[in-house]
């Protein structure tokens, strides 16, 4: 029994339509769609836009991990970029033969066009100082601000939050900030007088693992469907979001921890027997955080407390992708444009050949970019929403009409989060929209 | 024989463009290369200063085709055939009836070369009537949604303008013993009384009064100019105002000086006004041609209170300002236009955002930042350069009412950083967004102007140069107050107090 | 009566279950006198994830106890003692829902065969793998 099929309607509905404001919407994620509507200009797009955001997703999963594991608390990190060898050649736990499960049938090393990017930039070989501080770079500051958005909006469910707290964790960190600045007395005195202060930078780089491990899967996930669409493989958006809905599942027990290497050894910060998942730890949290929270971009919003623009419920913010008013791609301070200029440079050619014929053509394949990406999310968040419906309630098919009722308040709630005027869902439904 | 072919060429082009086919792109080229060869005509009068021309045409009514240039009139005629250059590359390649158009353009562009060369009262007057007809038909015709009534109102103005002159010509020659000549040279040295010349003085002051325009003959300007078509509003706006200043020199400083120098404290009050005035409507417009034209309002108040007070530096910041000011608001000009033709609008409030590098109009938006810079006087471009000359030369005549210029000069720098923060910064509408970019051939007009206004800038001589030794004869006072304190430190006490 | 875990292995529909419990390391947990409460999903409950869901948790021992935890309750409750509560909090921690009386439902699986009576607890077998959250 799949989660999602579309179920055959060849009895009258068992439950009367939606009066939703989004009741379309709403039926086509009840008949097992999509928030996205289902034609092929969507999925070339949203596949594209995957395969272009996988490869720079490849160096962030690594290098929050480089940054968690290993360069943990130095106090002037300035070469976190600079990703050790060891790192940018860790093999992906989800690709290539050495996978125990294996999503993408392509290599557990770093994509050959990440590599050939790393060597070139936009301009030409230079040193690699040179191309770091002139950004001619993958920006890897944007994953750090999701993993900002993540640590700052904490409790977004899980259990991870709270054991940050826990006595055992402080016990584990304590250990491991003893261990790294060990024969320093300027950094030990200094733990001693401000011992909260490490353990938040601790918890931070516990974010940045958790991340990195979510990351790790979703990087081979974007690869592989690339590759089915390549081929042929999916017949339309519903395909795409279905593969997304198995991988979740697959995927879902993956154990979250924070390793830290000190010297050859190995403190287990965060140990993989607390038994925290992918799903419940990294994947929900991070959807709610960067997806539908983030935090206002300095500039487009006055952070004054008496201009009341940004709101003071943190509940209430609405600054992630799916609110996102793309115009300020290509400004500064907008963490997301740095994502989109990351994108630009690994657009498949079929995409490149879309924004050719439309707007400014070449001139403004950023934001163009930045709205197809809007569209995926849309998309990622509808396969996050099928996953939790396929785990928590009842089969798109079911008998029962309370059973399709219950289902039926599930996605009601869920849309009720996209009333509110800054949410793209409307737009992303017609094609005109880029 | 430079002064003819000045003269004619447009002439002679403008009355070729019938004979060529309406879509053929030799149309405007010919008008281009009538403009271009004006203005090398020009440059080659400035090297070469041509002798005076003196033909008979119509000896019975005193009209002599008297031609010259001296350095009140080259500058003048040098902007002249500079921004008609501008104008051609400015108009769409896609204007309607572009032969007409082209050939009333170059028609206005005789008119006021005729102004600029004439050497007789009478042949100015001909010609600054003359260039009334081709640019009221061209607001008429190719003008915005108020078209009609801007035309009307503008030929209204004007013709009375011209009237009002041709009134203080003729008067001139009837009250002056032993009639006059009207050639400039005659009517310098006449011999009018005090009380006579007043009366002269004052026709003249409405004349010129209307063209520059001041308050309160100002009703014409700003329907007009937002109406006109972006060439036609350039050309308004940069030459043809330009006209009243020069008509000021002229006829009321340097033909009527004792009247002048009496009147010239109202004047620089008038001055004054009209520049506060301008200055801050400018503030309360919501849309942009008519926030330029109000602008133009105020600047020319400098320009008055510049010509009021006479001295050697103020007249070099009459010469300063006709030529950075004409420089300033074609290019303002031609910027708005650009907006219009691509976003469709002019209103600020439906604008916003247009700086955006990847869907606004940045080129556009960047030069129109330097553009209104220079109308606020910020220093570097030529504006500035023209203020201060206006203002240092000003004030040791009448302090007053150059302090409210300043001030107006202040207000300037709000109306500008308003309009630039509404249009250009906040948020682009992706909705609205989808207009093309600007090509290289739209940009060339207001690149060119915009080199030449920071040349100005950086290079005050390229604004004063050729008419410094011109302005400094015409001068009714002396900056004796402050040359004398710059020139030798006082070694004395009683040298301080003298 | 036999134990949760023996009652279980003699009903054959649990294969998937008890090679879970194993994995877990939950054997011992489960044989002990407890009493607990044990919503016991069938093979085909485990089979209608989606593939490689259950790959993975077996390869994670913590993860995999934490989802079976969620399906124990501490105390041996019959059905007409469940239904009593709206919610019951499972070992893991999260809460259980009862969705509804009749049908016996429990959060989004039905209870096909409730009551069945062990050595230390009850087991209610249910058709779906319940998950927190």
């Amino acid at each position: 029994m799949s989660t999602t099929t579309a179920p055959e309607r060849t009895k009258a509905p068992l439950i009367p339509p939606s009066t939703h404001r989004y009741a379309d919407v709403i039926h086509r994620l009840e008949a097992g769609g999509s928030m996205l509507p289902d034609t092929p200009e969507n999925l070339t797009q949203i596949i594209g836009i995957y395969k272009a955001y996988a490869v720079p997703m490849d160096f962030y999963w690594r290098d929050l991990l480089y940054i968690a594991e290993r360069v943990f608390l130095n106090p002037l990190p300035a070469f976190k970029y600079f990703i050790s060898k060891e790192y940018l050649e860790r093999p992906n736990s989800y690709a290539g033969d050495q996978s125990p499960l294996r999503i993408w049938r392509g290599t557990e090393k770093a994509h050959p066009e990440l590599l050939a990017f790393m060597e070139r930039g936009e301009t030409r070989r230079l040193p690699k100082l040179l191309h770091h501080l002139w950004h001619d770079r993958v920006n890897m500051e944007f994953a750090e601000a999701c993993m900002q958005a993540m640590f700052w909006h904490q409790g977004m469910g899980g259990r991870f939050n709270d054991y940050l707290e826990s006595d055992a964790y402080k016990a584990n960190a304590d250990r491991a900030i003893k261990a790294y600045f060990k024969g320093n007395p300027l950094m030990l005195g200094l733990y001693a007088l401000f011992p909260e202060m490490f353990l938040e930078q601790v918890r931070q780089l516990s974010y940045y693992a958790n991340l990195g491990l979510f990351w790790e899967v979703m990087a081979p996930v974007f690869f592989e469907m690339s590759d089915i669409y390549d081929e042929g493989g999916f017949k339309g958006v519903p395909d795409a979001m279905d593969f997304l809905v198995n991988g979740i599942f697959a995927v879902a027990g993956r154990p979250i921890y924070h390793h830290v290497f000190i010297d050859g050894e190995c403190f287990e910060i965060i140990p993989k027997n607390e038994g925290f998942t992918w799903l419940y730890e990294a994947a929900l949290p991070y959807v709610e955080a960067v997806f539908y929270r983030t935090s206002p971009f300095r500039g487009t919003k006055s952070y004054n407390a008496q201009a009341g623009q940004v709101p003071s419920d943190q509940a209430d913010f609405h600054y992630g992708i799916l609110y996102a008013d793309v115009y300020p791609v290509g400004s500064a301070g907008i963490p997301p444009t740095l994502l989109m200029q990351d994108m630009l440079h690994f657009l498949p050619p079929y995409l490149k050949e879309i924004y050719k014929q439309h707007r400014r053509r070449d001139e403004d394949e950023l934001v163009q970019l930045g709205i197809t990406f809007q569209r995926s999310m849309y998309n990622v968040t509808s396969a996050v929403i099928q996953a939790l419906r396929g785990a928590l309630l009842y089969p798109l098919d079911d008998n029962d009409s309370n059973h399709l009722q219950a289902n039926r308040a599930f996605f009601e709630a869920k849309m009720d989060r996209f009333l509110r005027p800054e949410a793209r869902l409307l737009d992303i439904q017609t094609q005109d929209y880029r | 024989m430079t002064l003819l072919l000045l003269l004619f060429l447009p002439v002679v082009v403008a009355c070729g463009l019938p004979l060529l086919p309406a879509e053929s792109p030799w149309v405007r080229r010919a008008a281009l290369v009538a403009a271009l060869g004006q203005l090398a005509l020009g440059v080659v009068a400035w090297r070469h200063p041509p002798a005076d021309l003196s033909l008979s045409w119509l000896p019975q009514l005193g009209l002599r085709l008297d031609l010259g240039l001296d350095g009140l009139s080259l500058p003048l005629v040098l902007l002249g055939a500079l921004i008609t250059a501008m104008v051609v590359l400015a108009t769409p390649l896609a204007q309607s009836r572009p032969r007409l158009f082209y050939a009333l353009m170059l028609g206005t562009n005789v008119g006021l070369m005729g102004s600029f060369l004439a050497r007789n009262a009478l042949l100015f007057v001909l010609a600054y009537e003359l260039i009334l007809i081709p640019t009221t038909l061209l607001v008429a015709i190719w003008g915005g949604e108020r078209r009609a009534g801007a035309a009307i109102r503008f030929l209204t103005y004007n013709a009375v303008s011209g009237l009002t002159l041709l009134a203080a010509v003729l008067a001139f020659g009837w009250l002056n013993p032993g009639g006059v000549d009207f050639s400039f040279g005659d009517l310098a040295h006449h011999n009018l009384t005090l009380q006579q010349q007043h009366w002269l003085l004052a026709l003249v002051l409405v004349a010129f009064g209307i063209k520059l325009p001041v308050v309160p003959l100002h009703g014409w300007q700003p329907l007009t100019y937002s109406q006109a078509p972006t060439p036609v509003a350039m050309l308004l706006g940069g030459v043809v105002s330009k006209l009243g200043a020069y008509g000021l020199l002229r006829f009321g400083i340097q033909f009527l000086p004792d009247a002048w120098s009496d009147w010239s404290s109202w004047i620089a009050a008038i001055g004054a006004v009209s520049a506060i005035y301008g200055a801050l409507n400018a503030i309360a417009q919501l849309e942009m041609r008519r926030l330029v034209a109000y602008s133009s309002l105020g600047h020319m108040g400098f320009l008055l209170l510049a010509l009021a007070a006479a001295t050697p530096l103020s007249l070099q910041g009459v010469m300063a300002q006709i030529l950075a000011h004409g420089l300033i608001i074609a290019l303002l000009f031609c910027l708005v236009g650009l907006v219009d033709t691509k976003t469709g609008t002019t209103e600020i409030p439906e604008l916003s955002g247009l700086l955006n590098a990847q869907r606004g109009l940045p080129f556009t938006m960047g030069l129109m930042l330097l553009a209104l810079m220079a109308a606020a006087g910020v220093p570097g471009q030529a504006g500035f350069v023209a203020e201060l000359l206006v203002f240092q030369g000003s004030w040791v005549a009448y302090p007053i009412p150059t302090l409210v210029c300043l001030l107006s000069s202040g207000f300037t720098a709000v109306y500008a950083v308003r309009l630039f923060n509404r249009v250009g910064f906040g948020r682009l509408d992706n909705a609205k967004a989808n207009w093309a970019s600007t090509n290289w051939g739209e940009r060339v007009p207001a690149l060119v102007l915009t080199a030449l206004v920071l040349v100005g800038g950086i290079w005050p001589t390229f604004l004063t140069g050729l008419s410094e030794d011109a302005t400094a004869p015409l001068a009714l006072r002396s900056s004796a107050a402050v040359t004398v304190i710059a020139m030798a430190p006082p070694t004395t006490t009683s040298e301080l107090i003298a | 009566m036999a134990t949760i875990l023996e009652t279980a292995a003699s009903a054959g529909v649990f294969n998937t279950l008890l090679a879970a419990v194993d994995a877990a390391g939950l054997r011992q947990a489960l044989e002990s006198p407890g009493p607990f409460t044990v919503l016991a999903p069938v093979d085909d409950a485990f089979a209608a994830l989606p593939p490689g869901t259950v790959q993975t948790l077996v390869d994670n021992p913590p993860q995999l106890a934490r989802i079976l935890k969620y399906h124990v309750i501490a105390g041996s409750h019959r059905h007409a003692a469940l239904i009593a509560q709206d919610a019951w909090d499972s070992l893991e921690g999260a809460p259980i829902p009862i969705r509804s009386k009749d049908p016996f439902e429990v959060k989004n699986a039905t209870v096909v065969a409730p009551d069945v009576e062990c050595d230390n607890g009850i087991v209610h077998v249910i058709n779906r793998v319940i998950l927190p959250g």
